[in-house]
C-alpha cells in the first residue's frame, strides 16, 4: 500500500460498510418523519440476515432468498406495527420487543434447523454479483472508491434516491411527512394517520430485510447478532442527518468511514478487537452529543 | 374515587393476565411445531421449576438480579427518564467489583464486600448519571446515549474479561474466581440461592417508601408526570433528569456486583445474561410500582428456569423463555389489551 493510495482502500471499504447502515436509516426516515422513534430497525435487519441466507441455501437461488428474507422482515414490521398502532402501545417498548423477539426467534430456528447456535456457514452458496460500472471507473479517484461493490450496494444508493423522491415529490410522501408534524390535518383530509404510520413501517421493515440480507449474504454465513448495533447507528444517522437524504448518506459515510478506519487500526496497529468494535459506537455517541451541543446553541441563539 | 380506582386495577389485571396467556399460548404453539416430545417440554416447561429444590431454588436465585434492575428501571421511568443502558452498566458493576475483590484477596469479608458494593454502586451511576447529564446540559436523547454508551462499555468489559484479567488456569473466558470470604451465604442447597434475596426485597421496600414518602421521591414523579408543570411549580428539573438516572444505573451497578459475589463468584464474559433488558418488561410488568417489581421479577426468573428446565429434559432450546419474554415486552403497554377504563377516559378527553 503506497502513501498516494492510502485512503482510497479505507474509503472503499467505508462504502462497503455503510450500505446495510444507510438501508436502515433510509426506511428509518419514512418511520422518523412520520412521527415514530423506531427502535426495531436492528431486529428487523437481523430477521433479513437470518431468512435471507437461510432461504438462499434452501433455493439455491441468491435473488428468491433476499425476496424471502425481505418477506420475513416486513413480516415482523407488520406485527410491530399492528401492536403499535392497533393495539395502541408504546412503541418504544413495542421496539425493544422486536429486538429481543428477533433474537430469540433467529437462536431457536437456527438450533431447531441446524442444531447450531454459532455461525452457520453455507458452503455452496453464490457470491453476491460485484457490479463494475464502465462509467464510473472513468471518474478519477472517487471511481477507484465507486466500482467494485456488490450490487446490492448500489440497490442501496438507489433507494435512497427513490426514498428522497417520493417523500418530497409525491402525495404520499407528503402525508407521510404530514402525520409527523401534523397529524391533525391528515385527518382533515380526511386519511388515516395510523395507516400512513403502518405504511412507513412497513417500508422500514422492507429496507432492513434488504440490509440485513447484505450482512449475510456478503459473509456467506449467518452470525448470531451480524447486526452488531447497525440498527443504533442508522438511527443516530437520521438524527444527525437532520432527517434529510444528504444528510443521511453523509452521517452513514461517516459512520462507514470510522469503521473501516478501525478495521484498518486493528491490522496495522496492535488494538485489541473489542476496544476496535467499541470504536464505532463511542464515535456515534460523541457525534451525537456534538450534534445536540450545536442545535442547543442554534435554537439559544435563535430565541433572542 | 374509590370505585374508579378499582375498575383501573380490574382493568388493569385483566389486561395483564391476558398479556401473560398470550405469551404462554405462542410458547406452547412454538413448542408443539419445534418439538419432537411436545408434552415432555411443555410439562417441564411450566411445571419444570417446581419439580426440584435445586430448579425452584435457582429460579429464586435469578430473580435476586432482576428486581435491582426492575427496580433501577422503575425509578426512572417513574421520572420519565429512559435508561436503556442497563446491561452494560450491570457488566460495568460486575466486573469493578471483581477487580476490587481481587485485588484485596485477604481483606474480612464484610470490608471487601461494602467496597466492591459500593465500587459498583458508583459505576453504574456514573455511567447512567452521564447520560443524564447530557441530556440536561444538550438536550441529547437519553435512551439513545445511554444504550450507545452501554454497548461501548460491555465490548471494553470483555476485553479486560478476556485479556488482562483473564486467568490462565481456566478454560472458560472469565477472570479469576474471588476469594472465599467474600461469597454470600447460600440459604438453600443444593440451589444457588443465597442470602441477598433478603437485601434485594428490602430494597424494594426502601425504594417504594423513597418514591412515596420523601421530598426526592416525591419531586421525581412530579417530573414523570409533567416537566413543564413541575417547572412552573419551582421543581429543579434539569436536575431530576440526572438523579433518577444516575439511581437507576447505580442499581443496575449493583445488581452485577450482587450476581458476582452471590452466584458466579468470577467475572465471566457477558456475566449479566440479559438482566438489564429484562429489567426494563419486569419494571413495566409492575407498572414501575417498587413492591410489584418483586413478583414481577419472580414471574420472569419462572420463564427462565422453566424454559432451562424444559431443555435439560428435552428437545427444546433455553431461547424459548425469550421468545415469551419478548411477547410480553410487546403487549404489556397495550392499551387495547388494558381495556374499559382507559378506552372511557379517553372518550372523556376527547
Amino acid at each position: 500500500m503506497s502513501n498516494t493510495t492510502f485512503p482510497i482502500p479505507l474509503l472503499h471499504s467505508a462504502v462497503r460498510i455503510m450500505a446495510p447502515i444507510l438501508l436502515a436509516a433510509t426506511g428509518g426516515l419514512f418511520t422518523e418523519l412520520a412521527g415514530m422513534l423506531n427502535i426495531a430497525l436492528e431486529g428487523l435487519m437481523l430477521i433479513g440476515a437470518f431468512f435471507s441466507v437461510v432461504f438462499a441455501a434452501a433455493t439455491g437461488s441468491l435473488f428468491l432468498g433476499i425476496v424471502l428474507g425481505i418477506g420475513a422482515s416486513i413480516l415482523a414490521a407488520y406485527v410491530f406495527s399492528f401492536i403499535s398502532l392497533n393495539l395502541r402501545a408504546n412503541i418504544f417498548i413495542t421496539g425493544l420487543a422486536t429486538n429481543l423477539f428477533a433474537e430469540g426467534l433467529t437462536m431457536v430456528l437456527a438450533f431447531e434447523i441446524f442444531n447450531n447456535k454459532g455461525t452457520i456457514y453455507f458452503e455452496n452458496l453464490a457470491k453476491l454479483p460485484v457490479l463494475s460500472i464502465a462509467w464510473l471507473q472513468r471518474i478519477p479517484v472517487l471511481g477507484d472508491v465507486l466500482v467494485g461493490h456488490n450490487v446490492l450496494v448500489y440497490v442501496s444508493w438507489v433507494m435512497i434516491v427513490l426514498a428522497a423522491i417520493v417523500i418530497y415529490k409525491t402525495p404520499f410522501g407528503l402525508r407521510i411527512r404530514g402525520t409527523g408534524s401534523n397529524p391533525g390535518a391528515v385527518e382533515a383530509m380526511g386519511l388515516s394517520p395510523r395507516r400512513y404510520q403502518t405504511y412507513a413501517i412497513l417500508i422500514s421493515g422492507f429496507t432492513c430485510g434488504l440490509a440485513g440480507s447484505i450482512l449475510s449474504l456478503q459473509l456467506g454465513a449467518y452470525v448470531p447478532g451480524v447486526t452488531a448495533g447497525r440498527g443504533w447507528v442508522a438511527l443516530v444517522a437520521i438524527y444527525l442527518g437532520n432527517k434529510n437524504p444528504l444528510g443521511i448518506v453523509l452521517a452513514c459515510l461517516v459512520f462507514g468511514f470510522a469503521d473501516s478506519l478501525s478495521n484498518w487500526a486493528q491490522g496495522a496497529i496492535n488494538i485489541p478487537a473489542d476496544f476496535v468494535r467499541a470504536f464505532p459506537y463511542l464515535i456515534t455517541v460523541v457525534a451525537m452529543i456534538g450534534y445536540s451541543i450545536a442545535r442547543h446553541y442554534r435554537t439559544r441563539g435563535s430565541e433572542r | 374515587m374509590d370505585k374508579r380506582r378499582l375498575a383501573n386495577l380490574l382493568s388493569s389485571t385483566t389486561g395483564l393476565a391476558l398479556t401473560i396467556a398470550i405469551a404462554f399460548a405462542i410458547v406452547v404453539l412454538l413448542i408443539l411445531i419445534l418439538s419432537d416430545e411436545p408434552g415432555r417440554a411443555i410439562y417441564y416447561f411450566f411445571i419444570g421449576p417446581f419439580t426440584k429444590a435445586f430448579y425452584f431454588g435457582n429460579m429464586l436465585n435469578q430473580a435476586i438480579p432482576l428486581i435491582f434492575t426492575g427496580l433501577g428501571i422503575a425509578v426512572a421511568f417513574r421520572s420519565s427518564t429512559f435508561n436503556l443502558g442497563g446491561e452494560g452498566q450491570a457488566y460495568a458493576g460486575a466486573l469493578v467489583a471483581t477487580v476490587i475483590l481481587l485485588a484485596m484477596p485477604t481483606a474480612p469479608g464484610i470490608i471487601g464486600i461494602v467496597a466492591a458494593v459500593v465500587g459498583a454502586t458508583l459505576i453504574g451511576a456514573f455511567l447512567a448519571g452521564l447520560s443524564g447529564f447530557f441530556n440536561m446540559r444538550w438536550g441529547t436523547q437519553t435512551l439513545i446515549s445511554s444504550w450507545l454508551l452501554s454497548a461501548a462499555v460491555i465490548l471494553i468489559a470483555d476485553y479486560f474479561v478476556t485479556g488482562p484479567l483473564d486467568d490462565p488456569a481456566s478454560s472458560m473466558m472469565t477472570t479469576a474466581k474471588i476469594a472465599e470470604q467474600f461469597r454470600f451465604l447460600r440459604i438453600y442447597l443444593p440451589s444457588k440461592l443465597d442470602v441477598s434475596i433478603v437485601f434485594a426485597a428490602a430494597l424494594a421496600i426502601g425504594t417504594y417508601f423513597f418514591m412515596q414518602r420523601t421530598h426526592w421521591g416525591y419531586e421525581m414523579r412530579m417530573c414523570g408526570i409533567n416537566r413543564e408543570f413541575s417547572r412552573y411549580a419551582g421543581i429543579h428539573v434539569g436536575k431530576y433528569l440526572v438523579i433518577p438516572m444516575a439511581i437507576s444505573g447505580g442499581f443496575h451497578g449493583l445488581a452485577g456486583s450482587v450476581t458476582l459475589m452471590g452466584t458466579h463468584y468470577r467475572c465471566l464474559k457477558g456475566i449479566t445474561m440479559g438482566i438489564g433488558w429484562n429489567g426494563i418488561a419486569v419494571a413495566l410488568i409492575a407498572k414501575n410500582n417498587p413492591i410489584a417489581v418483586i413478583p414481577a421479577a419472580l414471574f420472569f426468573a419462572y420463564l427462565n428456569e422453566g424454559a432451562r428446565a424444559a431443555m435439560l429434559h428435552s428437545d427444546v432450546t433455553v431461547e424459548l423463555a425469550k421468545i415469551g419474554q419478548a411477547v410480553i415486552f410487546f403487549l404489556v403497554t397495550a392499551q387495547a389489551l388494558y381495556g374499559l377504563y382507559n378506552s372511557r377516559k379517553k372518550k372523556v378527553a376527547a
